[in-house]
């Protein structure tokens, strides 16, 4: 694919150079260097050298603010997408962060042919099958843990929770050890090659597994299974995030959940939010727990602000104030607790608020839980 | 088929586990060419991401190696590296790698011979457990 | 990156590359990897004509960039360097690459070791391409010296400093210089007076043309590094005009309002207005703000001074309007030498201190032989009798995992000083209750014997406790000492009048405030931690900052004079110099990618990088003074926007990516 092929693919042509994207754009109201339309610009003008070693490429967060706001439908973050392949393959990525850590070892993880060591941290106190029908993707969580251990972000109470979750349903699900990295980051910092390693083993495992469906706690997982694998791969199973999921039930099986007093508000990831259209269902669970109170943010649903950085790739000063800006939005409210639904919005946040030197910048402190475990907590026992 | 030989980098500070090689090479104390060493002013220099692209490189074996505890030119390097090495052993053990491949030391300038004896003994290691099971990624080489 | 032109050579060292290593293979395959534009091999690249080769390739090829493979870096990259220097091109620009201590000289295998040093050669061909200039920078020395604390360490530095002929401030806390050793009667192991060695080093301080000094004063706060701090410090009100006052001490006379003395250790009382002791530099009063009922009152009540004061030094005006000051010093080294606090043993309730009278501390017991001391010399019992037997107590809260590990080095010592004296002065029974006798200095051990021939009675045990419920008839009315005689395997109770503990000596309870002050880093025990306990024992992980005498660990008078000496020669050193070179190789932040997160500053152990607030964006930045450049914070870094010059990410993962043929 070229440049001319992106354009095309993408609808770029149809930009009315109206700057509304860049108007929306999160990155661009704090870093004046970055806007989408002249990115696109550049790209209807040819540059294409200039534009794969910009290393703002790496910038976009791909969170689709500008593309549901755009009068001419551009898809700003698929052209972005599309533009990183040709970018990787000249040998340019953006800056990662934690040194690339996380990018090398999904690399390793795609290219070894040794069982991973996945499941050392399950307990016994969940139950799973494997000859269920039922399967949950566990998905980077347990990589997450040791990385992000000072923060401390657990990923993998959000993994367990979701297990509390299932087995509480009457669901022993299956939780397959030679899962891998679902791929996303590798697809959108345009590393094709890693991407369809990491989907074609998946998609092999899953359909010699036999289930018939395959239920998230990450949004990222979600969207690039529903989306991205069946440009690639054959899967035959549904995908639901665990939010869908419980909303469903809510509804056939009359769940109940014990009182947990608590003031929240909630963040839109915007894999599940903008990318799929999913905002009712995780309120739909919230309104379901007797004692949650609710209390919305200045910017929701398809409005929602990203959580700052994605791919773990060009996490700079602007993808930090960001965030700040958010969390000062969330406090705002008088939430005492931040609920997302996303593995990698609780990351990136709790590192937002990491302020080890002596002087302190703006006082941004939060608690934030993934839904997984605050209906985990609903459910008791 | 010729024996495999095990590829190792090693990632040694300059003030001591540097000079420890530098003193076996004086001392003329032979240990096996396998060993490629990364000079790095202190252990608490040692990125994760340096393993790592040693093993995506194409690595059987990684060491990371710097001063005894309280010979640091920098003080407190080696305790730094150790928290570093926690996590990334924690990372590759995950992955599946066999936790032989990754060897923390701590030599100092004096241990020509402890230096070698390491390499010996991962070299050793290393033919048994055979080839890293990673496969080089194109391009990956700079 | 364009326009990299890179020189290869490659050493034979006469045959000890040679004879293992192809080297002419070597050169030939680095001439074909990119940006290679000459590669040769030589005999001896050390050798001038070696060197020479790289300065006209320089010149005459256009090359920017060199790699050297021969010897260890360790050895003669800064030969190499320096040639780079003289053909023109910036030293930083060398890879040095070591072929022979790590390869020639450990291989036999001929084949292999080419090949192995084909890759060092291939991996330090990739790295130095990254390679940028960099600048060594200089920066002067402020030629006057800091000291903090006006104890016997400090004092020393000071006046070591001073006749040198360069300007010393000495900052001390309390109304006079001292510290501890002044209000000590007599020191082991010689028994000379304290008061007569110290006092005339107390006056030549006060007098040194060279020491300005700061007393009734603290540190508020110390900006910049070394060669060029800046130094706010608060000078307390004394209330009084200094200038005025000549220490006649008729005020004190005439002042009504009394306190414990603090320098009596609460022994004896002082007035509101006062002088800590009668040889106290400098000689002038101080009010006690709290206690003044001139200046409470607002001037309504009392003014007993004013009306006595001949000197005209106190009056309304100085009593209510006199504030605090703030001076401002330029210093390029400065000198903590703040002592210990001694540890309080009522915190170990089974000892009996403040419960009974005659329970008492080494400091406490120092003032009561002192002949200028409560008691005009004389040991007596609170009642005012002499005691007929006394128990000395080693080791109270020292080598005890409960309080303090470590051994506080003086007590044994000081223990026997104190027996000898008891016995000396009233004859009394006296006990050394002891773990183990710690003599270890000079003449300590000739002490120890002189001692324990005069009839003292050393009782190995640590004590139990020390009680007034008499069991038997002998034991009424007096303080029992209970231990277990672990030389006999029994239990001993003792009778005695007096006990004196032995208590440890601690870090000054400010120490974190001190050391936060500084970038000083403390130890697991609270004292202040050098760079190197063995080869750096007065320097600090901070440049240009040093520790002398107990704040760095308990020690005794001669070795906290030799560790203040030790300082002093530090800063004098430094000051001959008169510049320091600053390393290079440092941190630097890339300020778009920093999020301001703090990890650098709490990971640096020389306090370099600092976090703060620009255009209301946090982002650290480093104070190249003080950095060394080891790499830690570059690692702890979240988001990459720390590199260590000359060892960045992309130089190491392109030499790690080049190590292994695939
Ligand atoms: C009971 C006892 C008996 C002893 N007998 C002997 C003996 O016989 N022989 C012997 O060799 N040793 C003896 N010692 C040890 C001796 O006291 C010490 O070696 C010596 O006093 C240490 O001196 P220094 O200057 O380090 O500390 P210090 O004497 O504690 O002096 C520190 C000075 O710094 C000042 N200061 C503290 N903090 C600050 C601050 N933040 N700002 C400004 N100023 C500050 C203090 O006011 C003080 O003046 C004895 C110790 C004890 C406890
Ligand atoms: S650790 Fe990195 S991101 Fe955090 S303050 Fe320091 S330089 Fe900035
Ligand atoms: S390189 Fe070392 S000394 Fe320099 S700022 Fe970083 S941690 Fe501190
Ligand atoms: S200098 Fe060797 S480990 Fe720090």
């Amino acid at each position: 694919m070229n440049l001319y092929e992106i354009i095309q693919d993408t609808k770029t042509h149809y930009c009315l150079e109206c700057g509304k994207c860049s108007s929306i754009c999160p990155i661009s109201r704090y870093d004046p260097q970055y806007s989408p339309r002249v990115m696109i610009e550049d790209a209807l003008f040819g540059f294409e050298e200039e534009l794969i070693h910009n290393h703002k490429l790496f910038s976009c967060l791909t969170c689709y603010a500008c593309q549901l706001k755009c009068p001419s439908d551009v898809d700003y973050p698929l052209f972005i997408r599309k533009t990183r392949e040709l970018a990787a393959a000249a040998g340019e990525h953006g800056d990662y962060a934690h040194s690339g850590t996380l990018q090398s070892l999904v690399g390793l993880m795609a290219r070894s042919s040794i069982k991973q060591r996945r499941f050392e941290w399950f307990s016994n106190s969940y139950r799973t099958s494997e000859s269920s029908d039922v399967m949950l993707f566990i998905g980077c969580s347990p990589y997450f843990e040791p990385v992000f251990e000072d923060i401390p972000v657990r990923t993998l109470d959000i993994a367990e929770a979701s297990l509390k979750i299932l087995n509480s349903l009457g669901i022993e699900p299956l939780v397959h050890p030679d899962e891998k990295c679902c791929g996303h980051d590798a697809l959108w910092l345009g590393d094709m090659e890693t991407f369809r390693i990491l989907a074609e083993h998946n998609a092999a495992i899953i359909k010699e597994s036999g289930v018939k469906k395959l239920i998230f706690f990450c949004p990222e997982g979600y969207r690039t299974f529903k989306l991205d694998y069946p440009n690639y791969v054959k899967l035959d199973c549904e995908v639901m995030h665990i939010s869908e999921f419980l909303a469903q039930r809510l509804e056939t099986e009359g769940l109940r959940f014990n009182e947990v007093k608590k003031k929240v508000t909630y963040q839109d990831p915007c894999r599940l939010g903008r990318h799929l259209g999913i905002y009712d269902a995780p309120r739909k669970v919230l309104a379901s727990i007797p004692g949650i109170e609710l209390v919305e943010m200045e910017h929701i649903r398809e409005d929602s602000i990203c959580c700052g950085t994605s791919c773990f790739t060009n996490c700079d000063s602007y993808s930090k104030q960001i965030r700040v800006g958010r969390l000062v939005e969330a406090k705002a409210t008088g939430a005492e607790t931040l609920i997302t639904s996303c593995p990698k919005c609780q990351t990136h946040f709790k590192c937002a608020m990491v302020a080890r030197g002596e002087e302190k910048g703006p006082e941004v402190e939060i608690e934030v839980m993934d839904l997984a475990n605050l209906v985990a907590n609903a459910i008791g026992g | 088929m010729a024996e495999f030989e095990p590829q190792i980098i090693a990632f040694c500070c300059n003030w001591c586990t540097y000079a420890a090689a530098d003193l076996a090479g004086t001392s003329r104390v032979h240990y096996p060419p396998n060993v490629k060493i990364v000079r790095v002013m202190c252990s608490g220099m040692v990125n994760p991401i340096y393993v790592l692209k040693a093993f995506e490189s194409g690595a059987d074996g990684v060491l990371v190696a710097g001063c005894n505890l309280v010979d640091c030119y920098y003080l407190d390097g080696p305790v730094k590296c150790d928290a570093m090495f926690a996590i990334l052993k924690k990372l590759v053990h995950i992955l599946g790698l066999e936790d032989e491949r990754l060897r923390r030391e701590m030599i100092s300038a004096s241990e020509g011979v402890v230096f070698a004896r390491v390499v010996e003994e991962m070299v050793e290691g290393l033919k048994k457990l055979g080839p890293a099971p990673f496969k080089v990624k194109k391009g990956a080489v700079v | 990156m364009e326009g990299r032109r890179i020189g290869v050579y490659v050493c034979h060292c006469g045959l000890n590359i040679a004879g293992t290593v192809d080297v002419e293979e070597v050169a030939k395959y680095a001439a074909t990897l990119p940006s290679v534009v000459v590669s040769r091999d030589y005999h001896y690249m050390c050798s001038d004509p070696g060197q020479a080769l790289i300065k006209d390739d320089i010149k005459e090829c256009g090359i920017n960039r060199v790699v050297v493979a021969s010897c260890s870096p360790r050895m003669h990259e800064l030969t190499f360097r320096n040639a780079c220097q003289d053909g023109g091109l910036n030293p930083y620009l060398l890879e040095h690459t070591n072929i022979r201590e790590h390869c020639s000289w450990v291989h036999e295998d001929k084949a292999a070791a080419t090949e192995k040093a084909k890759a060092l050669v291939r991996a330090a061909v990739k790295r130095v391409y990254y390679h940028e200039p960099l600048e060594v920078k200089e920066a002067p020395v402020n030629p006057n010296v800091l000291v903090v604390g006006g104890g016997i360490a400090g004092m020393q530095a000071a006046l070591d400093i001073a006749n040198g002929e360069h300007q010393v401030y000495l900052v001390e806390r309390e109304p006079s210089i001292g510290g501890h050793m002044i209000q000590l009667d007599r020191t082991f192991p010689t028994l000379d007076c304290s008061e007569c060695i110290l006092t005339p080093k107390m006056a030549e301080v006060g007098h040194h043309p060279f020491i300005e000094l700061l007393a009734y004063s603290e540190v508020e706060e110390v900006s910049g590094s070394i060669g060029q701090f800046k130094v706010k410090v608060r000078k307390k009100a004394r209330y009084i005009d200094e200038s005025k006052c000549v220490g006649c001490g008729v005020c004190e006379e005439k002042c009504p309002w009394k306190v414990p003395s603090e320098f009596e250790m609460g022994l004896a009382m002082r007035k509101a207005i006062y002088i800590p002791f009668a040889q106290a530099i400098p000689n002038v009063v101080t009010i006690d703000k709290d206690l003044c009922v001139y200046i409470q009152s607002g001037g309504k009540k009392c003014g007993a001074c004013i009306k006595f004061c001949e000197a005209n030094a106190v009056t309304p005006e100085t009593l209510l309007n006199q504030s605090d000051q703030i001076v401002e010093l330029e210093v390029g080294s400065i000198i903590v030498a703040t002592g210990y606090d001694q540890f309080d043993p009522s915190v170990v309730p089974q000892y009996g201190y403040k419960k009974y009278d005659n329970v008492l501390t080494g400091l406490e017991f120092e003032r009561i032989t002192c002949a200028a001391g409560p008691t005009g010399g004389k040991i007596l019992l609170k009642d005012g009798t002499e005691p007929e037997n006394v128990a000395i107590i080693h080791c109270v809260g020292s080598r005890d995992q409960n309080y303090h590990e470590y051994c506080s080095r003086v007590c044994c010592m000081y223990g026997l000083k104190y027996a000898y004296l008891i016995k000396e002065l009233t004859g009394a029974d006296v006990y050394e209750f002891y773990i183990d006798m710690r003599c270890f200095g000079e003449g300590f051990e000739e002490f120890y014997k002189r001692i324990s021939e005069e009839g003292i009675k050393f009782i190995r045990g640590k004590v139990a406790k020390v009680t007034d419920v008499a069991i038997t008839e002998e034991e009424k009315g007096k303080l029992i000492v209970v231990a277990e005689d672990t030389l006999l395997g029994s239990m001993v109770r003792v009778p005695v009048d007096m006990v004196i503990l032995c208590a440890a000596l601690e870090s000054r309870s400010d120490a974190d405030k001190v050391a936060s002050l500084f970038g000083l880093n403390r130890r697991a025990d609270g004292f202040f931690l050098a760079r190197h306990v063995k080869l750096d024992p007065v320097a600090t992980p901070t440049d240009g900052i040093f520790i002398a005498g107990c704040c760095e660990a308990p020690r005794d008078i001669p070795d906290t004079v030799a560790q203040a000496e030790a300082a002093a020669a530090k800063a004098l050193s430094l000051i001959s110099k008169g510049k320091i070179t600053l390393e290079a190789a440092v941190a630097t932040v890339d300020e778009a990618q920093c999020q301001g997160c703090g990890r650098c500053e709490e990971i640096c152990t020389f306090h370099a990088p600092k976090v703060i607030s620009k255009n209301g964006v946090m982002v650290s930045t480093i104070n190249e003074t003080l950095c060394k450049g080891c790499g830690a914070c570059a690692v702890a870094c979240p988001t990459g926007a720390i590199s260590i010059r000359h060892f960045t990410q992309e130089e190491i993962l392109a030499q790690v990516g080049a190590l292994i043929e695939v």
